[in-house]
């Protein structure tokens, strides 16, 4: 993301040079190299509407587009490799999009379904967020993701007090402060740490942490928010350390060695240089790990109570009931119908909130590499 | 960051200071490690030592550091040790200390002497003025030590009088939680330590720009400790209880393992394994002696396999558009953010995705090979950053030379820019296949099948594939089966209540965590590898 604001240009001469280079790529490829191109784009274009739409003759379009990427990859390779890469690049974002649709369209009926009314407009979805009753099942029936929506922020909360500090310091010590046989020892470790599959942390959690915090604090049964999020920001933790190390790496070393020169401490250089240069990308580090937490599924729906509600007080830390994810994972089995739907709305919450955190980051990451001019390191 | 700040030359004379705070720090080392085992119950905080109970004699050792902090500050001021302190401890401690006396005077407020909203919020402002005024007014050397000695000495004489004794227990109102003393003096000790650590090390500095640097550096180190202490913490647990599970009936010699046919359009072929592993041999089984994961191993296998075909040629694609084809604009930053995005996509809303547009177009229910495009999906975006960014690191000079030849530019990218991040890419995709081969939540939608799978129903890929004469021609029932994999079947142990199978939900766990961390190993290993060989 080198530049976001380029100078406004006029829009009737942009598409008439496009028009003319691409008269001027048609002239100069070679016709069959067209056709075969032609060829494969249609077929692929069928391929996926043929998968879209389930139709058994999706086979045939996929052998016509294979048959026209041999004939291209025989006689024209650079030019296939060329299109054909840019076909992959393009599934990225076609990933993206399928995502959206789909879990959007499956949400849909519930947000028609829950629509409140403000000020005289409908608005699909409100009363997801307005009431507190999740009740698919009995009288009366209530779709509200409020409880889990809380459930979440907990979790969230307590995860980012352990991730955010501790990732920093974490980041500042491989990036600043290690020597470097102690680095080589430390930042592999914390790789493995996210190596541990979350329902690992899960069945350690289930079988030893809730028993222990229900005893240690005398609760009435076992799942709490507090411990959750404990683990979660365990978690969440080397991925905080992981982008806020990059984050310290990328600030000049010329900075540091100015500020050293000067007769600082390492910390002072550290505090008063380092971080300021880098809050940027450590924001953007912190944020990341934020959302990872609310993305995390296995550990919240093994030691949940996985029985929507809201505790007493709210800010109620040692019960904890249920979490966005860990609805849609302990519910997916047995429910159908418009319930169903509602696990889907609880997706769209949870997918617009962490792309939202991740274009958010983006761009705060952007902002620090104009301001440091590019990682000289 | 330079190694060159060398403090001891200029300092001169340190011994009385020296001892005074290295003591105070000792004392602090002492109890953390007492608080730790504490918590851990490791020692019961309400047992006996030498006659003494352990709270008070918690107490007594805090009350002394509390003593020895306050003593080091104030010979400090008075000029009777050698320090170099500021006029102020600084905002940030003095922010830090107001909260705490903000905390500790709501507590003492609303729960020991009992007073309203309005008489414990009052008393916690002016706790939390207090201390921030006695952080900040002071010089940096009383600033530091003596609201942390107040509060250590407080900590201290609650334990030494018994006020907070073996019995005590607290329930807030309206909570349903209790602190009993077993939790309650592990954690004041805990964090009075760290304080006294803290400004011990300061004191040990001398304050000034050096003290602050001491203490700083003495929380990160020790922040540092306390996570690979519970990395390995974990790791060692999880290998204590599972491997007795794990290594259970083994037996090797030839001949003495189960057989092994493999079929593949017709032909078969038959081999005995020379080891008998029943634990990763056999299914889970009421007549066996041992029940083994066997299924969910294969179905793992099968799922990264899967997983890789689909995402790693498409990745590596993508990302020779992007590194060598695609000028910098429009689309690739549409590009960037969108691979970006999907790499940080929660992996449940993957398996939503993958429940409502795979699994409908894969005849309808659950099968290993929505699952294989579901790991993909997830699998994609890594690969496409990671590839990329080895391409980037390709010198130019690489690219340079080749069109020096007179080679065209695909021919280059096929037989220079490729080849030379061929590790870059493969370390991405090994640590991307660590990753999703321990993920749970996407295949519980879209593959989960028998919750306690036996040996026969295993997957058979390979043995599957046929042909017909009707589209799409190539027909393979095992991958339009739903099938277990290792997380899963971890999962489905848990939500069975665990109860009698906790030793085989043990071995399954230790199984699949060494599986994803031989594969983050490997990945380390072989980027570590390449790296040195980079800068060689």
């Amino acid at each position: 993301m080198s530049d976001l604001r380029r100078p406004p240009h006029d829009g009737r001469r942009s598409v008439q040079r496009r028009v003319a280079a691409t008269r001027e790529f048609v002239d100069e490829t070679p016709s069959t190299a067209l056709a075969a191109g032609l060829v494969g784009g249609l077929a692929l274009i069928g391929v996926l509407v043929g998968f879209l739409v389930q139709s058994p003759l999706t086979v045939l379009a996929l052998g016509a587009f294979l048959a026209a990427f041999a004939y291209g990859w025989l006689r024209h390779q650079a030019l296939t490799a060329r299109a054909m890469t840019f076909a992959m690049t393009a599934s990225t974002i076609l990933v993206l999009g399928l995502i959206t649709v789909f879990i959007f369209a499956e949400a849909w009926p519930v947000f028609e379904y829950a629509s409140g009314t403000v000020f005289g407009v409908q608005v699909p979805g409100l009363e997801l967020f307005t009431t507190t009753n999740w009740s698919p099942v009995s009288e009366p029936i209530g779709y509200s993701l409020a409880p889990m929506i809380h459930g979440t922020v907990m979790v969230t909360v307590v995860a980012t007090a352990v991730a955010g500090p501790l990732g920093v310091a974490a980041a500042l010590f491989i990036g600043e402060i290690a020597p470097p046989t102690v680095r080589e020892l430390v930042k592999p470790g914390v790789e493995i740490l996210a190596g541990i599959p979350s329902i690992v942390y899960g069945f350690i959690g289930f079988t030893i942490l809730s028993p222990w915090a229900s005893e240690a604090f005398d609760l009435v049964g076992q799942g709490t928010y507090l411990f959750v999020g404990l683990v979660v920001g365990l978690m969440a933790l080397p991925t905080v350390v992981s982008v806020a190390e990059d984050a310290i790496n990328s600030v000049p070393e010329s900075m540091k060695s100015g500020s050293l020169a000067l007769g600082t401490t390492d910390w002072q250089t550290m505090t008063a240089i380092t971080l300021p240069a880098a809050s940027s990308g450590v924001s953007a580090a912190v944020l990341l790990g934020v959302g990872r937490a609310i993305g995390e599924t296995m550990a919240a729906t093994v030691m949940l109570r996985n029985s929507p509600a809201l505790p007493e007080p709210l800010y109620n830390a040692f019960y904890g009931y249920e979490t966005l994810t860990s609805l849609i994972a302990a519910r997916y089995g047995d429910a159908h119908g418009l319930q169903f739907n509602a696990l889907f709305a609880a997706g769209v919450v949870l997918f617009v909130t962490v792309l939202a955190l991740s274009v958010g980051s983006q761009i705060i990451e952007a902002r620090m590499e104009r301001e440091l001019g590019g990682n000289q390191g | 960051m330079s190694g060159a700040t060398e403090y001891d030359l200029v300092r001169e004379d340190t011994s009385t200071l020296e001892l005074g705070a290295g003591a105070t720090v000792g004392f602090a080392v002492v109890l953390f490690g007492f608080g730790l085992a504490g918590l851990f119950e490791l020692v019961a905080v309400t047992e006996s030592v030498a006659g003494v109970q352990l709270p008070r004699l918690l107490g007594g050792l805090l009350t002394l550091a509390s003593a020895a902090l306050a003593w080091f500050g104030v010979a400090s001021h008075r000029g009777l040790v050698p320090t170099d302190p500021r006029p102020s401890a600084g905002v940030v401690a003095a922010t830090g200390a107001a909260g705490v006396w903000f905390v500790v005077g709501g507590l003492v407020g609303s729960q020991t002497l009992g007073f309203g909203t309005v008489g414990w919020l009052a008393l916690a402002l002016l706790a939390g003025a207090v201390g921030f005024a006695a952080t900040a007014l002071p010089r940096e050397d009383l600033g530091t030590t003596l609201p942390v000695a107040a509060l250590t000495g407080l900590g201290g004489l609650a334990l030494l009088t018994d006020v907070i004794g073996p019995d005590w227990a607290w329930s807030p109102v309206g909570l349903r939680a209790t602190f009993a003393a077993p939790i309650a003096i592990p954690i004041i000790v805990l964090f009075c330590s760290l304080l006294v650590g803290w400004a011990g090390a300061k004191a040990y500095g001398g304050f000034g720009a050096r003290g602050r640097h001491l203490g700083a550096y003495a929380l990160v180190y020790l922040n540092v400790l306390s996570i690979l202490g519970v990395l390995v913490g974990l790791l060692a647990f999880v290998f204590t209880k599972g491997a007795p599970v794990v290594v259970q009936g083994i037996t090797v010699g030839p001949g003495a393992g189960p057989e092994t046919t493999i079929r593949l359009f017709g032909f078969a072929h038959t081999v005995v394994w020379p080891v008998d592993w029943p634990f990763v041999m056999n299914g889970v089984s009421l007549y066996a002696e041992v029940s083994g994961v066997l299924p969910a191993i294969v179905g793992t296998v099968w799922l990264v396999v899967g997983a890789v075909l689909f995402a790693v040629p498409l990745g590596v694609g993508a990302a020779v558009f992007l590194a060598e084809y695609a000028e910098e604009g429009r689309f690739t930053q549409v590009v960037e953010v969108a691979t970006n995005a999907l790499w940080s996509t929660p992996s449940i809303v993957f398996g939503l995705f993958g429940y409502a547009f795979l699994v409908p177009r894969f005849g309808g229910s659950k099968s290993l090979l929505s699952g294989m495009l579901t790991l993909g999906f997830m699998l994609l975006p890594l690969v496409v950053i990671t590839s990329r960014e080895a391409m980037l690191a390709v010198p130019d000079d690489y690219r340079d030379a080749s069109a020096a030849l007179g080679v065209s530019k695909w021919q280059t990218i096929r037989s220079v820019v490729v080849p030379a991040s061929l590790p870059g890419v493969i370390t991405g995709v090994i640590l991307g296949v660590g990753r999703i081969a321990g993920e749970t939540a996407p295949i519980l939608l879209t593959m989960a099948g028998a919750t306690e799978p036996s040996a026969a129903e295993t997957a058979d890929v390979v043995g599957g594939f046929a042909l017909s004469s009707s589209p799409p021609f190539v027909t393979n029932p095992a991958l339009l089966e739903a099938t277990s994999a290792l997380p899963y079947q971890l999962y489905a142990i848990i939500s069975a209540g665990v109860g009698g199978d906790a030793a085989f939900g043990w071995g399954t766990a230790l199984v699949l965590l060494v599986v994803v961390l031989t594969f983050y190993a490997v990945g380390i290993a072989s980027r570590t590898y390449f790296r040195r060989k980079l800068h060689e």
